[in-house]
């Protein structure tokens, strides 16, 4: 008896292993529904093919990849196209995830060591100051016309991103993932006269439902924080935000310190870089850090308030975490990446589908001028578009044992009709940035196209809107810091934000620790060529 | 001259059959002897050299004599992550150790279900740390952890912010360190207490019918040096705290549960800066070895 139930169980449980093993597969794609397969495979057939290497049948390659699963932001795309690029070259590749938290280590041990594990990596662009100073990738600008590679259009991204996968006039990743971060919002709720009378009666002035400022941002969130706003009959929260260390939180605050510290230049173009206008890490004639001035200083105590009109768990927070708070419907708002904006229409993670409002970072009247060393009093506030975050993209590592069939799966993943189903996919983790994502008169997708993989067509215009606004339409730009170090850099000052924001330190000295260690790193690397590095970067010209 | 003399007399047949002997055990023990030698001391030496350096991650060695050491005293990072390590060394050594001394005199005597109940109690020193901490992160998140959602139940309106708030996020992670290694203790002081001469006792009930009085004159001092061991293997262990603050808390808020382990894998194995954390990882084993010179020490005079 006892014999026939150990039977029994490991019967089943190699029944559920198999199932859970066995992905379902349409149209040769592990797709989740017969539309998801029916539009990866028109863009499949669509998608420039170039000519496969014959010689390429029967070969592997690595690729790793932050890890998110079979499902997941960024890795997902890798097994779902897998199938499809076998079926083309005859060749194959391994994913290998990495945890977030380990990613940096793991490949860059990899690439010290000269182990070689990883063919491919799928990086974060902030890691290019490392590979260029270790000569650790391979420039990819000779593949661009040899007819057995698929044909990408590199003019097509908008060129903030576009910039993050060069150094200088050289190629060295392709095109895949645009992240910026735009702030989003219960239009239904923001909206309602219901809501907009109550506030008024509150706080003595209408709703000021532009939230053009980060100050009329924390007022709603603050009105909204608390009240039972989607009727389940529980408080709920004004904003969401993933605060925990390592949890990537220094992106919100790279966001929206931003308008209180990049300035533009007063003359033309108002884009030029010089001493004390569009600069917001380091001075670029001494290297020093900027992070604990006090237009970044005011940033992270608005931070902070804001973070108070949420729940508190939130200080403890994860992304997957803080969206959810958001995609359950239960805060007023957020400020995050492209992902919120196509997960709000995944009705298995979102109940907020046709109630997603959408606009560019807000910005604030009172910026600080690092040359008058003060607070601006601005009649329109300073208004800065961000690249924040990892714009995650494939690189070659120098030690690939085949560059060009590594190559090929990059420039094929890279062509326009595969990026842009990656794009609408809530799934993949894949966010908007090329001329295909966009409406006119930025770009030649149509609403019908969103609404064709599942959007709702007032969401789809809000949230593209949003990202169009940031990369087209803000003056000025917050720059990318990619020298080496910067990860590091990153990392510790993720750890004293976290310091401040728990109330553990004011803002002030948490910053000044950031400083601190900034110091010490760049005099570790060496602070003439950090300096060189740095202002080629930012494109500052002594 | 002795051996000489010996090896005179033994027959050549047996001489050769002895070299052969010889050989063999450097055989056998020669892969363990280079085993120690790669593993062991090629990396203690080897690391010790880096502590001089400025070894960055792709950036050539400089010689720089005890510069690292230097930097770590003006480090207010390693002031930190040094308090917040004495922290758990001080609770969790304590609190285990009573714990286990605890289970171990409970266990000490007949009773139904012994073997069942000691198997249980012992399962959670066979997990990962690294394991336990995910598994701490469904006992204590905030929204949806099993410790909230009772206290939620129970009508608790300010439910403690275990990932927020510095000293909740160090009680959840001595609370998971405890769980794990409070059967470790329980264990060892078991097998102490059950190596205790019978006839003492038998003794003693003549004069004391008082358990307390049996306790503090007979058992304490009998198992003293056993109690030293499980402490100081306990001090050493969690000095050495990372899995469980890696995975739970990431070392957050801030640096409230970032351990001095935890610091030496950031600097060294994430930052890649060899040299500093080398000289981190030394300034760790010198610590180490005084408290462990203090302790054998002490147990030394006490039975002197």
């Amino acid at each position: 008896m006892k014999k026939l139930g150990i039977i029994v169980a490991l019967v089943a449980i190699s029944l559920i292993a198999v199932q859970s093993l066995s992905a379902q597969l349409i149209s040769g794609f592990p797709a989740a529904n017969e539309r998801e397969a029916q539009t990866a495979l028109a863009a499949f057939e669509e998608a420039d093919k170039g000519k496969p290497d014959p010689a390429w049948q029967g070969e592997k390659f690595t690729i790793g990849v932050y890890s998110a699963g079979q499902r997941g932001a960024i890795s997902g795309p890798l097994y779902f196209w897998r199938n499809k690029f076998e079926e083309l070259t005859g060749a194959s590749y391994d994913i290998v995830e990495i945890p977030f938290a380990e990613l940096r280590e793991k490949i860059f041990t990899d690439l010290q060591t000269g182990a070689g594990r990883y063919d491919v990596i799928i990086n974060c662009s902030n890691y290019y100051g490392d590979y260029i100073a270790n000569n650790w990738i391979l420039p990819i600008d000779k593949y661009f016309n040899d007819p057995r590679m698929p044909k990408w259009d590199r003019a097509s991204i908008a060129p903030a991103v576009a910039n993050l996968m060069k150094w200088g006039d050289r190629w060295y990743g392709t095109n895949n993932d645009h992240d910026a971060q735009v702030l989003y919002y219960r239009k239904d709720i923001i909206n309602s006269p219901k809501w907009q009378a109550e506030f008024k009666k509150a706080k003595g002035h209408d709703m000021p439902v532009k939230m053009d400022t980060w100050e009329d941002v924390l007022e709603i969130c603050d009105f909204f924080n608390g009240k039972d706003w989607n009727g389940d009959g529980k408080p709920d929260h004004g904003i969401t935000l993933h605060l925990r260390v390592g949890g990537q939180g220094f992106f919100h605050f790279m966001a929206i310190s931003a308008p209180y510290v990049v300035i533009p230049f007063p003359g033309d173009p108002p884009t030029k870089v010089t001493r004390y206008h569009n600069v917001y890490w380091f001075d670029p004639v001494t290297m020093d850090p900027l992070i604990n001035s006090p237009g970044h200083v005011r940033a992270l105590e608005m931070l902070i308030k804001l973070s108070k009109t949420g729940s508190p768990a939130m200080w403890g927070w994860s992304l997957g975490e803080a969206w959810a708070d958001f995609l359950s419907g239960k805060a007023v708002m957020t400020f995050s990446w492209g992902d919120v904006g196509s997960l709000a229409e995944d009705p298995t993670q979102s109940v907020i589908m046709g109630k997603l409002g959408a606009r560019g970072i807000p910005g604030t009247k009172a910026p600080y001028d690092l040359q008058q060393k003060k607070f601006l009093n601005l009649a329109k506030p300073n208004m800065v578009g961000n690249q924040v975050g990892c714009s995650w993209h494939p690189v070659i590592s120098k030690y690939a044992k085949n560059p060009d069939l590594c190559y090929y799966f990059m420039a094929w993943q890279a062509t326009a009709p595969i990026n842009h189903w990656n794009v609408y996919m809530g799934w993949t983790g894949v966010d908007p940035g090329t001329t295909y994502d966009w409406f006119p008169p930025y770009g030649k997708a149509t609403v019908q196209d969103y609404v064709d993989g599942g959007y709702n067509a007032d969401d789809a215009k809000a949230f593209i809107g949003a990202f169009q606004d940031n990369f087209y339409n803000y003056k000025i730009f917050q720059n990318y810091l990619r020298i080496p170090g910067a990860p590091e850099m990153d990392e510790i000052w993720d750890v004293h934000l976290s310091e401040a924001i728990t109330g553990q330190v004011s803002p002030k000295v948490a910053l000044d620790r950031t400083y601190q260690d900034w110091v010490r790193i760049v005099a570790d690397y060496g602070k003439s060529k950090l300096l060189k590095l740095y202002q080629e970067s930012i494109g500052y010209k002594p | 001259m002795i051996a000489g003399g010996i090896r005179e007399r033994i027959p050549p047949f047996t001489r050769g059959k002895m070299a052969k002997k010889e050989g063999a055990k450097y055989f056998f023990v020669g892969p363990g002897i280079i085993w120690v030698l790669l593993f062991t001391l090629f990396p203690l030496v080897y690391s010790l050299r880096l502590s001089f350096f400025r070894a960055r991650l792709g950036m050539g060695q400089q010689f720089i004599w005890l510069e690292n050491y230097g930097r770590a005293f003006t480090d207010y990072r390693f002031w930190s992550v040094l308090q917040v390590t004495v922290f758990f060394v001080v609770c969790d050594v304590a609190l285990t150790v009573l714990l286990g001394l605890g289970l171990a005199l409970l266990f000490h005597r007949a009773m139904r279900g012994q073997r069942f109940f000691r198997s249980i109690f012992t399962m959670p020193i066979f997990t990962a740390p690294i394991a336990l901490g995910y598994l701490g992160l469904t006992i204590f998140h905030e929204e949806v952890g099993a410790v909230n959602t009772v206290l939620r139940a129970l009508g608790l309106l300010h439910l403690p912010a275990w990932f927020s708030n510095p000293w909740l996020a160090r009680i959840a992670i001595t609370m998971v360190d405890i769980w794990q290694w409070t059967p470790f203790c329980f264990l060892v002081l078991l097998a102490g207490l059950q190596s205790l001469p019978a006839e003492v006792y038998e003794a003693a009930v003549l004069d004391t019918s008082s358990g307390w009085a049996m306790f503090r004159h007979i058992t304490l001092p009998l198992l003293l040096p056993v109690l030293f061991t499980v402490t100081i293997l306990r001090v050493v262990e969690t000095f050495k705290i990372l899995d469980i603050p890696f995975s739970l808390t990431s070392g957050g808020p801030g640096m409230a549960t970032q351990t001095y382990s935890f610091y030496i894998y950031l600097t060294g194995l994430r930052n890649f800066n060899a040299g500093y954390a080398s000289a981190l990882a030394y300034l760790l084993l010198i610590v180490m070895m005084a408290i462990s010179l203090f302790f054998f020490r002490r147990l030394r005079q006490i039975y002197e």
